[in-house]
């Protein structure tokens, strides 16, 4: 694939590196870099002070034979990868670690960098599986605790006012992540999904405020481009953790346009503002937390989930929904039974996809994209 | 079609009836009796026969009276399962092999127990649905049965079936297959979606779920939700269950299950009732520690099943129930009886372990085997070993908490929730408690939990000199790795390892 130039060139520069430029310009000026690798982490929190927050990546793995002697080959690769990368410390600068353990695999990913790597700082966030008034409390209780640690191991202001200022920056990001997404209801989008997915993940992957420069200029570009053409079927992906914007591209070679994201590097749901205006930052944190993710973990959400789903096919004017899971991920796995029926009772055609974290078998990838939309006629 | 067609049809038909005549002679008890040839053991294995014949005899002649012919021949349609079920004397005879006196005795009890419990319960799901109640297996009944609701466990069925015939999920595995499961999901959700898909399973007006004991087993719950179009109730065990606060936390979701039940139900909480039922249940719980603390002289006077299934059905299943207390009382008596005329359970004992995971379902001969073949006495599994409190039975808001602690510290739940310590420091402390010289792990090759926290066990165990024998398996399909196939691993270990010579087969 011939890399694409322009700012979409410097997404992709980004994302090429575990710590890109941005995170060792950052970290060179006194900033500590806070590692995630869960959608349940919340971010405005890990963006106080001289915090910022990196969701971890591993750009470009090729084999994972560490990972594997110690997590097996029967656990999901993204995990895997990660695992491996900080075996070959390629998460140098990072100097905190938060794990959120939303799986099996999340929470034995850490227990092994834990055992093999024995970082200064980690800690672990536990976020009940259902959201009511109790466990809302539990996570605000949850978030003081990690508020508390962070402050006592690295010194930062971690006060409702810091607390406060970082949400507001958050909500200023998510402003402008949202104006370039909602470009992608026009008719004729004037980005393509891997386009959109790029800048993204390099904004997931780089403290917030260096990128967010980055990020304008590329809305007022794309908000001056014509579209980018009649397509063939206008498409939404649904799923887990999806890191490679060439997965994306791959999907829209067949003719087709993501004009949705609904999976947990995506921006629907997971870029929502936070409400700064309550008495409690942690706690208006915590209702943040449950209210924008929307992972098959959370047991009692099937019909939120489903129903979010279905609302942004009609808002999008979507014709076809992709579901991508992460192979050997039991969430997503179970979830796809229901889910599917459920929105082929709904009209909506559904292809499901198991892939690996990193972007293999393509030609496969396009022969079955290419039937999904022979089967909707399109 | 000549009449030399029709004989050699015919010849063909015996000659395949050979093979499951002689496997049913030699598991039944006049093959018992041969190969045991000592009149006390023919006794009492013939005693537990019968009885466990009799038990279902009595099932099958009321359900007639109550239900008629055709009510009966609609319940075995829809519970097809029952027929497999008819195998359970074969599934005794074959974890009976070559023991003697007491222990012998122990295995045939805990059989028995377990068909008159299943028989009882199944009585009430099918004269009583309106008080059926089907939840997940790791939370307690206690709550349930006092309510006056019968409980019935959604993934019960993946438990014997597998024990009376080793194949028999894989119909209902592949159809959850079909569905759309992802094909490396653990086979005990696998085969309850499938189970459920073909209408194989008691149905209750509501359902309680949880969060345990992986994801796989929480899912499960939303499919069951849109199949059955009944409200799910779900308890959520916090991932930092050993905290206090998480008591309190575990407490209201508790209360929140048994209002959602009472609005639900016909079942209305009667605290009294719970309170003799957890009373019960301590008593079960003091007779069982009295066994375990006996179970760690050498040579052991009691092992495998009498520890594995009476736990398995009688604590998870019927805690409190009359029938668990005279079980356990009688296990203590016979491991009495054995330490007492210094009797080992297994002859030759030579090594001790431990096996960590649900022991083998599909291939419940192993335990024996590996007791006949190289003197390995199995005194603990992980689905067993529990740290639970007794139940304070003071107040309703005690009696919740310690039932609370017992789910979310119980067995299964606290090694796939939490850091890996939860895990690996539990399989140490059994080591020790036990006296054990070997640790077994039944590796399920879809419990993503165990995989992939088997690395640091390993590396653990080196550190300590532990010998750690991993066998790779599937919980409910021996399609994944065979039964031959998993006995080749412990050979290979045993040989290679252990360096010890077979002293049977």
């Amino acid at each position: 694939m011939k890399k694409p130039t322009g700012i979409v060139g410097e997404f992709y520069d980004l994302l090429e590196s575990p710590q890109n430029s941005l995170v060792e310009l950052a970290a060179s000026q006194g900033r500590i870099p806070v590692a995630y690798s869960c959608s349940f982490v919340p971010e405005p929190l890990l963006m106080a002070d001289r915090l910022f927050p990196l969701r971890l990546h591993a750009p470009g793995v090729a084999g994972t034979e560490i990972a594997d002697n110690y997590m097996s080959l029967y656990i999901c690769s993204y995990t895997r990868s990660i695992l491996e990368f900080a075996f070959d410390d390629r998460y140098d600068l990072v100097q905190g670690w938060v794990c959120v353990p939303s799986c099996a695999h999340m929470q034995r990913l850490f227990d092994n960098l834990r055992y093999l790597k024995n970082p200064a700082f980690t800690h672990t966030i536990d976020v009940p599986q259902k959201a009511t008034p109790h466990t809302t409390a539990w996570l605000a209780e949850e978030l003081a605790i990690l508020r508390d640690r962070i402050t006592e191991h690295f010194g930062v202001d971690m006060s409702d006012a810091s607390l406060r200022k970082a949400m507001n920056e958050w909500n200023e990001f998510v402003r402008e992540i949202k104006a370039v997404g909602d470009l992608r209801k026009k008719e004729n989008p004037p980005l393509t999904g891997a386009e959109f997915h790029a800048m993204l993940m390099a904004a997931l992957v780089s403290p917030k405020d260096l990128i967010l420069p980055l990020i304008r200029k590329f809305r007022e570009e794309v908000e001056h481009r014509p579209g980018t053409g009649n397509h063939r079927a206008r498409l939404m992906v649904v799923g887990g953790h999806l890191q490679d914007p060439e997965f994306i591209r791959v999907i829209e070679s067949q003719g087709g346009i993501v004009v949705a994201d609904r999976f947990c590097t995506g921006s629907i749901a997971e870029m929502m503002p936070v409400d700064v205006n309550g008495s409690d930052p942690v706690m208006a944190l915590a209702e943040h937390t449950f209210r924008k993710t929307l992972c098959p973990r959370m047991m009692e959400d099937f019909d939120r989930r489903l129903n979010m789903i279905i609302d942004t096919v009609r808002e999008y004017r979507v014709d076809g929904v992709v579901l991508e899971v992460i192979k050997f991920c039991d969430h997503w796995g179970l979830e796809a039974v229901p889910l599917v029926e459920a929105l082929r009772k709904e009209g909506i055609p559904v292809l499901r996809l198991e892939r690996e974290y990193r972007l293999s078998s393509e030609g496969q990838l396009s022969t079955r994209v290419q039937a999904f939309l022979e089967s909707m006629g399109k | 079609m000549t009449v030399h067609d029709i004989a050699a049809r015919i010849k063909s038909r015996f000659i395949g009836l050979k093979e499951p005549a002689g496997y049913s002679f030699h598991n039944s008890i006049a093959g018992f009796a041969l190969e045991s040839r000592r009149p006390g053991d023919i006794l009492i294995y013939a005693k537990y026969w019968l009885l466990i014949w009799g038990s279902i005899l009595k099932f099958g002649g009321r359900l007639l009276l109550k239900k008629g012919p055709v009510g009966t021949i609609r319940v075995l349609v829809n519970y097809s399962w029952l027929f497999p079920l008819l195998r359970i004397t074969q599934f005794m005879s074959r974890i009976s092999h070559g023991r003697k006196g007491a222990y012998l005795e122990s295995t045939c009890l805990v059989t028995h127990a377990m068909v008159v419990g299943l028989l009882q319960t199944l009585e009430k799901a099918i004269y009583d649905p309106e008080h059926l109640l089907v939840q997940s297996y790791m939370l307690p009944t206690e709550i349930g049965r006092a309510m006056g609701l019968n409980v019935w466990f959604l993934e019960l069925l993946g438990i014997p079936l597998p024990f009376v015939k080793h194949d028999y999920m894989d119909k209902y595995i592949d159809e959850a297959e079909n569905l759309g499961i992802n094909p490396d999901a653990c086979s005990s959700p696998k085969s309850v979606m499938g189970m459920a898909s073909k209408g194989k399973l008691p149905k209750s007006s509501v359902v309680v779920g949880t969060n345990l004991p992986c994801e796989a087993g929480a899912g499960v719950y939303s499919y069951i939700q849109q199949k059955w179009g009944v409200p799910v109730y779900r308890l959520d065990v916090p991932t930092k269950f050993y905290e206090e606060r998480a008591d309190k936390l575990f407490v209201e979701d508790l209360k929140g299950m048994i209002a959602f039940l009472e609005k639900h139900t016909p079942g209305r909480m009667e605290w009294d009732r719970l309170r003799d039922i957890c009373t019960a249940r301590n008593r079960m719980m003091e007779l069982e520690l009295e066994l375990w603390d006996m179970m760690r002289a050498r040579p052991a006077p009691l092992a495998a099943e009498a520890v594995f299934l009476s736990h398995l059905f009688h604590f998870y299943w019927l805690p409190g129930d009359p029938l668990g207390v005279r079980l356990f009382e009688k296990l203590v008596n016979l491991a009495k009886e054995n330490l007492r005329t210094k009797t080992p359970a297994v002859e030759n004992e030579r090594h001790r372990a431990v096996v960590w995971n649900p022991p083998f379902p599909h291939y419940t001969d192993l335990v024996n085997i590996l007791e006949r073949r190289y003197g390995i006495t199995c005194l603990m599994d992980s689905m067993s070993y529990h740290h639970h409190p007794f139940i304070d039975t003071s107040t309703p808001e005690t009696m919740l908490r310690d039932l609370g602690n017992i789910i979310m510290q119980g067995p299964m739940v606290r090694h796939t929730r939490g850091p890996v310590e939860n895990f690996t420091d539990d399989i140490f402390r059994a080591y020790k408690q036990f006296d054990l010289d070997m640790i077994i792990v039944a590796n399920h090759m879809s419990c993503k939990n165990s995989h992939s926290a088997i690395g640091i066990l390993r590396e653990k165990c080196r550190k300590e000199s532990i010998p750690l024998l991993v066998v790779d398996y599937d919980l409910m399909d021996a399609r994944i790795v065979s039964q031959d196939n998993m006995l080749q691993q412990v050979d290979h270990f045993m040989e290679n390892v252990m360096k010890a010579q077979r002293i049977g087969h």
